[in-house]
């Protein structure tokens, strides 16, 4: 199935093909590629304005998931359980507040997507961090996705889960 | 809003002249001086000779109490042009120059917008042409702003009207052509582009299609003013994606990126706002016979 890829915005430069490359290969090591996913690229304004809405937190973010089923099994596909709807859902990327940082950390920018679109497949997966478990199970599984991804791309990348707390 | 509701007032304005016009027309032209005008409209033309005709020949063919030589009292025509002028034509000539003011109150640029990254602009009535050469390669975008603005534009306006702080804003959002001409090639690359009219952008306004999007790819002669059917077209609907992507990161190489779509819809906005007022100078013009 498809990956949707959807560019809202344009405070940041976006290369398409390689975003693309690098989340066909990202969906190829979680075993998701049956699945249709939506990745859209939004300015801070846009992704504030859906973190208030969704979340309550009227301040930018970096990534922000909607799975399409949301009671799922953690870590595994629905289509696995259901033979429903073979749809994951949706991830909104907050490029423009990925690039500042990016720009504070001397980071580059198109090398950091992956490591956000890989955080946001876990929880359309069913990944969750409010919990000790839940924390280092999520980043188990980011850091042998990334580690696979490496593997294949020559790039080191590391979870944007962290194992000493992350509230997102 | 305010645009979109004189227009239809202004529609129906000239629709109702019209029609008065006509009527009136037989009465008021006997007391006109077509034969040393210079009638100034294909509609008029006709029938003020043929009233010019009917006064000549009844000089030959004896008295003819019609027409003519009526003695009603009927206004008379001000001035020399030939054309009819009218009540309506008079309230109509007031409307126009109320609307002109109110436009060029409204009117966001006293100039075209510039666009950013060096883009020349080559205008042509409605059509505007945006040209750039990068290393040997020349870029071309054409646009018309004629039927620019989107139809579901006035069900927005009424909503609008509900709430007057909130008047929503004429967007003009045309299809443009981008052209990738190579100094060694004789033919070019077009593409097709459209700003996406989004369903969801009207309800809770997280709209969901890119800025814009390419419909079509095809290779086309340089410098040939005809498009060539013959041409094979790539239809973007069944595209490849990473095809699709690649096409897209090959515009906005040359330029032609989000930031670029919207400067277009600010400069295509302009231009459609200073056409507009400009059709109505000229139709009031036309209506004063000035």
């Amino acid at each position: 199935m498809s990956l949707v890829l959807r560019n809202l915005q344009k405070a940041v430069p976006l290369r398409r093909a390689r975003l693309r490359r690098d989340v066909e290969t990202l969906r190829q090591i979680f075993g998701i590629q049956k699945f249709d996913l939506g990745l859209i690229c939004v300015d801070n304004r846009r992704i504030q304005r859906i973190n208030g809405i969704y979340r309550g937190m009227k301040m930018p973010t970096d990534v922000l998931s909607f799975p399409f089923y949301e009671d799922m099994e953690t870590g595994k596909p629905p289509g696995h359980l259901r033979g429903e709807e073979l749809n994951l859902g949706d991830i909104f990327l907050g490029v423009e507040y990925i690039m500042d940082q990016c720009r504070d950390e001397s980071r580059d920018f198109h090398s950091i997507l992956p490591v956000m679109v890989a955080h946001g497949i876990c929880h359309l997966l069913g990944y969750r961090h409010e919990t000790e478990e839940e924390l280092t199970q999520m980043f188990q599984r980011e850091k042998h996705i990334l580690n696979e991804f490496s593997r294949l791309t020559g790039n080191q990348l590391e979870p944007l889960t962290k194992t000493d707390g992350y509230d997102r | 809003m305010l645009k979109s509701l004189t227009r239809m007032v202004s529609t129906a304005a000239r629709l109702s002249t019209r029609t008065t016009a006509g009527s009136w027309a037989r009465a008021l032209e006997p007391f006109g001086r077509p034969a040393l005008c210079v009638p100034n409209s294909a509609t008029t033309r006709p029938f003020t000779r043929s009233i010019w005709m009917m006064r000549n020949s009844g000089s030959t063919s004896g008295y003819r109490p019609t027409l003519l030589s009526s003695s009603r009292d009927i206004p008379s025509v001000s001035c020399g042009c030939g054309g009819l002028h009218t009540e309506g034509d008079k309230a109509f000539a007031e409307f126009l120059s109320d609307e002109i003011k109110e436009e060029k109150k409204i009117k966001k640029h006293q100039s075209l917008p510039k666009m950013s990254g060096g883009w020349e602009i080559d205008l042509n009535g409605t059509e505007a042409k945006l040209i750039r050469t990068l290393a040997g390669e020349k870029v071309s975008v054409t646009f018309n702003i004629n039927n620019s603005i989107p139809p579901n534009f006035e069900e927005e306006a009424e909503q609008g009207q509900k709430d007057a702080e909130n008047e929503p804003e004429i967007l003009s959002t045309p299809n443009f052509v981008v052209e990738v001409a190579k100094q060694a090639s004789n033919t070019s690359l077009v593409f097709d582009c459209h700003y996406p009219e989004d369903e969801a952008s009207h309800g809770e306004g997280e709209e969901e299609s890119d800025i814009f999007a390419i419909r079509e790819v095809s290779f086309q002669p340089i410098g040939d003013g005809d498009w060539k059917e013959t041409s094979y077209t790539l239809n973007t609907d069944s595209l490849d994606w990473a095809l699709y992507d690649h096409l897209m990161d090959f515009l906005a190489d040359r330029g032609v990126d989000n930031t670029f779509a919207d400067e277009l819809i600010e400069l295509s906005t302009a231009l459609e706002h200073q056409e507009y007022i400009s059709f109505l100078e000229n139709l009031s013009g036309f209506v004063k016979c000035q």
